[in-house]
């Protein structure tokens, strides 16, 4: 373990650079861009299987391929989703989204905003050429007003978005602007954003050679950039110019510029990182009224979003311990069916199984006081009761045959049985006058199969004539079938049969 | 035995319907039944039916809230065609919920809100307890209200507005009392949910105690029902809906493959309760992420599937339509993924809280190009569990996004489910590609098993396996943006055949009847209850028909062809205008009868009997 951690992250600029062919314009600012990201890789520190780039679609989008990295080139607008997900998937990657002013402004402006505020550990350098290049030069949303256009042929009336500010009402925690023109101070604001733990937004001023050639110029013009950019460094005092004898102090709510031959040092502003007021003043400043300012204008430390995932899983395991499935499931009020009550119903009636405990001590009281009357009842068998032989259907008859047998046989139940003739079903008298009497209109077509009771209990073998009485007691039963070992009906024995055993055994 | 004490009649199944104004907490009371009766033992199923307005006007028809719960001795698929007891809190409840109430069906009724008022909004012309409207229902009048009050009259701490808030409970009481229900479970459920305010929560059970005590008491009722225990197989159940066990179906899932479980969604009724049930499951390792719209959600699934979680979203179908963009890539970068659909009424943003099963296509075809991708659906809310393990496994094993089509009614629904031993369901086995070193052959991100076509999970972090995805057409094997023609055509048909190849690795289809049926019933998804029971009826009533009921609906189960030509005639019944039976009539020549309901309601076993009866009866 030791030997990975001290091990030396050695990468070149080489190992970044893939087997694809770069395919942009001859002059592009992109190429600028991708050489320098190329150029700062290998100095973070960074595994190079732990880098991912991801990117939308658009010129700018085509990154991706160009880096010897994981990466996916996703659809329109959607990339910060793609590297919200992974980031919560898999913390410890090192993601970079690319984008441009229309692919992150325009039908990406609202995941743009989310991935700020939620500050996911992700590095947006959005490509900003004011322009659509990849469709072949329309306006985009931040093209200025009046801009020509194949699609604004007058001129654009739309006031464009100020991507720094956008970012900075995002709560954007890194926010930071550069140009391609400038490779060093490129490569620094990239590495500065590289160390940030959050979400990073670098605004790059790019050149599109072809559509929008002349927007960077004057930022652009070696000869003259120092005066019209704002290079900004925490702590020291915002002063520009050629020969820094300018600098930028605040009238009111405004700032001004102000050539220090005529004010003081003391009342330039010294920029602050941290403060969002002055990255809110800082941001509102655009050229050509204002120098352009250029390097980090905010760069504060707030939780990530998958840290605080990472926390509340960790916080969860070690209240709760770490998820037991089965105690997942049964996190609700349970109820348990036994393979006693089960086989109650579908065995029917074998005796040790349907013999209840309450029904058990009732015969433990008999064992002790018992009336000559008990003592037959447990004595004799159902048998003795002359059970009737069954009148069996099977469950597709119709009422209306069933109602006739029952008249037919001068008897109050039926026996419904299955394919096997096994007991399937029961019924009775009670069940016309409950659940068919004004209630079914068409006896000829409904069966009796949808109104019997289905699988009742029954009597096995010959039991004592008392376990039959308890169960009509217990269950309200006039009528109890009895079947033999292959649950197949044998007898069947009523309220009515007991009367005239009782009467008899009494005479 | 006093001379009050009615007849118990003993029942093997009842339907229940609570219906009142949203506000009503008819959602609860209805809850609380089927609770009571599941732990009593009962079989039970349950739809409720609310307003897509959270508080619609009260007093309105609008603002009807209902809950129905069919319980039983045996085994109960559906929630019941027409319930036989209506508990109506208002006259707006008792419009709404009457047509579908049984014929001479028994309606309790709270007198003391058919006010003049009420009645009006209702749209009654006059008082339909007082005139012949109700004749042939049982009709338990109880002035609800005024009885509840008195009985909260030592509760001094409460005001009027709160005590009326527990009638809920006093129906709910007479009901239990009607049912012999047990008090119990209830009670410990309101001393446990409001244990911070215990005299709320002696509040509704006093209520609770005091309707179980009319019921007892009073000579009103003359009426009680005894529904015994279900006979289901042994072991231990509880209750759930198919959004539970949808998530218990994921964790399981995500536990089983030994990865984080990433589920990425926006709020959307019917599904929202999915991350509801997901999101305090953070010691399961999972990671729920409310994105800011449908769109980020599935992008930030296909970022997740990248890095290697089990990546999950759900929604229903308004956010599919805006999720197909991000579903297409998902097709491209051969991925695995789970994509869920709780379908509700549409077109557009139709119905929210109803069900249909009108996205089959729109989950079939719904993306630009040719895109397939695998459609399976659960049949119960139980199998939401099983479903939701299945399509992760069909996901890894085809690297590619599974769509499971739920639906409102399964989502809402409940019904008993035998808990099953964790340690029973088999690991779910996920390969990734181990890391190159410098000599070694190149990765090739899109190199294909011969078996199953799928491309290898390579995810970011492993060392010497860098390789970039991408919407753009590709070249086999490497994956890099390729225009050749013959590469396009190639892939496009790999993508398509690894999905067909699935077919290999689903169960083939069982149906439910004789080989010689006359009439094949082929349904899918949440219809299975009402199909199942009518062609059960129908078998049972001597009519030749058999029963197919579709998980896997793509690829279909390899199978299914032989059994369609198996059976001389095939009905397909579908809460849509005929979308299975156009892909069956497409895919096997063969001739359909379609049976179709678009009133965004479940079908009712009653009508499929009457169209099973009418389909053998044609020529």
């Amino acid at each position: 373990m030791s030997e990975t951690l001290t091990n030396e992250i050695t990468l070149t600029r080489k190992d970044f650079v893939s087997d694809q062919t770069v395919r942009w314009c001859p002059g592009c600012g992109d190429y600028s861009i991708l050489a320098q990201v190329q150029r700062v890789m290998p100095e973070l520190g960074v595994e190079k299987e732990k880098i991912v780039f991801i990117s939308g679609i658009g010129c700018s989008s085509r990154f991706p391929y160009y880096m010897d990295t994981y990466g996916i080139h996703s659809i329109h607008g959607r990339a910060p989703t793609l590297a919200t997900g992974l980031a919560i998937a898999n913390p410890d990657l090192n993601i970079w989204v690319v984008t441009g002013d229309g692919d992150g402004l325009s039908i990406g402006g609202n995941h743009l905003i989310h991935a700020l505020r939620r500050n996911v550990n992700m590095k947006i350098i959005l490509f900003n050429n004011r322009i659509y290049g990849l469709t072949k030069g329309q306006a985009s949303p931040t093209s200025r007003v009046g801009k020509v256009t194949k699609s604004t042929p007058m001129g654009t009336i739309e006031s464009p978005v100020n991507p720094i500010s956008l970012a900075l009402a995002a709560e954007a925690t890194f926010v930071a602007r550069s140009i391609d023109s400038n490779p060093q101070h490129l490569a620094e604001v990239l590495s500065k954003a590289a160390a940030h733990k959050g979400t990073a937004f670098v605004e790059v001023y790019q050149n599109c050679v072809i559509f929008n050639p002349d927007e960077w110029n004057a930022l652009s013009d070696r000869t003259n950039r120092d005066e019209v950019t704002l290079n900004l460094e925490h702590g020291m005092p915002l002063i520009f110019g050629k020969d820094k004898d300018k600098g930028i102090r605040m009238r009111g709510f405004t700032p001004e510029v102000v050539s220090l031959a005529d004010v003081s040092l003391d009342e330039i502003l010294v920029h602050d990182a941290t403060s969002k007021p002055l990255a809110s003043i800082l941001g509102s400043m655009e050229n050509p009224e204002y120098p352009a300012p250029m390097g980090v204008i905010r760069d504060v430390r707030k939780p990530t979003y998958a840290a605080g995932i990472m926390e509340q899983i960790a916080q969860a395991k070690a209240k709760r311990g770490v998820g037991d499935l089965n105690k997942l499931y049964r996190n609700d009020d349970l109820w348990t069916v036994s393979a006693r009550e089960e086989n109650q119903s579908e065995m029917a009636g074998e005796l040790p199984l349907t013999l209840d405990e309450e029904y058990l001590d009732e015969l433990g009281r008999a064992a002790v006081e018992t009336t000559p009357v008990q003592d037959q009842l447990t004595e004799e068998n159902v048998s003795a009761l002359n059970p009737k032989v069954p009148i069996t259907v099977d469950a597709g008859s119709s009422l209306s045959r069933a109602i006739r047998q029952m008249n037919r046989h001068n008897i109050g139940c039926l026996i419904v049985t299955d394919e096997e003739d096994r007991l399937s079903g029961i019924f009775t008298e009670r069940d016309v006058l409950m659940r068919v009497t004004g209630l079914v209109d068409d006896l000829a077509h409904a069966a009796i199969g949808d109104y019997m009771t289905p699988n009742p209990i029954a009597l096995k073998a010959d039991p004592p004539i008392a376990q039959a009485l308890h169960l009509m007691s217990l269950h309200g039963f006039r009528h109890l079938p009895l079947v033999d070992e292959e649950n197949r009906p044998t007898g069947v024995i009523s309220f009515r049969d007991v009367v005239e055993y009782l009467n008899r055994s009494l005479a | 035995m006093s001379k009050s004490t009615p007849v118990a009649e003993e029942l093997e199944s009842v339907a229940i319907r609570f219906a009142g104004d949203s506000g009503d907490g008819m959602q609860l009371t209805g809850t609380q039944f089927t609770t009571t009766s599941a732990v009593f033992g009962n079989d039970i199923s349950t739809m409720p039916d609310f307003p897509a307005e959270i508080r619609a006007p009260a007093g309105t028809l609008a603002g009807v809230s209902g809950f129905q719960v069919h319980f039983s001795s045996r085994d109960v698929l559906t929630p019941g065609d027409a319930p036989q007891v209506l508990v109506a809190m208002n006259p707006a409840a008792l419009k709404a919920s009457l047509p579908e109430l049984e014929r001479s069906g028994t309606i309790i009724v709270n007198t003391d809100a058919f006010t003049k008022q009420n009645l009006a909004k209702a749209g009654y012309k006059s008082n339909p307890l007082e005139d012949e409207s109700l004749k042939g229902y049982q009709v338990f009048k109880v002035a609800m209200t005024s009885l509840n009050r008195t009985a909260l009259e030592s509760f001094d701490g409460l005001s009027n507005k709160e005590k009326d808030r527990c009638q809920n409970f006093f129906a709910l009481g007479i009901v239990f009392w009607m049912f012999e229900r047990p008090l119990e479970t209830t009670k410990d459920w309101l001393f446990k949910k409001f244990a911070k305010a215990p005299q709320i929560a002696e509040a509704n059970y006093k209520a609770l105690q005091t309707g179980y005590f009319l019921g007892e008491t009073t000579e009103t009722f003359q009426q009680r029902y005894i529904v015994r225990p279900a006979s289901l197989p042994p072991g231990t159940y509880r209750k759930v809906t198919g959004n539970e066990a949808m998530a218990m179906g994921l964790v399981t899932a995500s536990t089983k493959m030994g990865k984080p479980l990433f589920y990425g969604t926006y709020p959307i009724t019917p599904a929202s309760d999915i991350l509801h049930a997901l999101a305090p499951l953070r010691n399961f390792d999972v990671r729920t992420f409310q994105a800011e719209d449908e769109i980020a959600a599935m992008g930030s699934v296909l970022g997740a599937a990248f890095g290697g979680a089990l990546a999950v979203t759900g929604t229903s179908g308004p956010g599919i339509a805006l999720k197909s963009e991000a579903m297409n890539l998902g097709v491209m970068l051969e991925l695995p993924m789970i994509i869920i659909n709780v379908q509700r009424g549409g077109p557009s943003t139709g119905q929210p809280t109803k069900t249909e099963q009108g996205d089959l296509l729109q989950a079939m075809y719904g993306r630009n190009g040719e895109s397939p991708i695998a459609v399976i659906a659960p049949a119960t809310p139980s199998d939401c569990f099983d479903i939701a393990i299945q399509a992760a496994r069909m996901a890894i094993r085809s690297m590619s996004p599974v769509m499971i089509l739920s639906e409102g009614f399964l989502a809402n629904s409940a019904e008993p489910w035998l808990i099953p031993d964790a340690d029973d369901i088999p690991a779910i086995e996920v390969k990734h590609p181990a890391g190159r070193h410098n000599g070694d052959d190149p990765f090739l991100p899109y190199k294909r098993d011969p078996e199953t076509l799928a491309r290898p999970w390579a995810i970011p972090g492993t060392p010497g396996l860098e390789h970039r995805l991408g919407g753009l057409a590709k070249a086999p094997e490497t994956g890099n943006v390729s225009y050749n023609p013959q590469h396009n055509e190639q892939m496009t048909l790999e993508r398509a055949e690894k999905i067909a190849r699935l077919a290999d690795f689903i169960p083939e289809q069982e149906v439910f009847g004789p080989e010689d049926a006359e009439l094949l019933v082929v349904s899918w998804g949440g219809t299975f209850g009402v199909v199942r029971t009518a062609v059960s009826r129908s078998q049972r009533a001597g009519q030749s028909v058999a029963h197919a009921h579709l998980r896997f609906i793509n690829p279909f189960p390899r199978n299914l062809e032989s059994l369609l030509h198996r059976h001389p005639k095939i009905l397909v019944p579908e809460l849509n205008s005929g979308q299975l039976a156009l892909l069956i009539q497409g895919k096997f020549g063969v001739k359909v009868e379609k049976f179709n309901k678009l009133q965004a309601r479940p079908l009712q076993i009653g009508e499929m009997r009457e169209v099973i009866t009418q389909t053998l009866g044609k020529g």
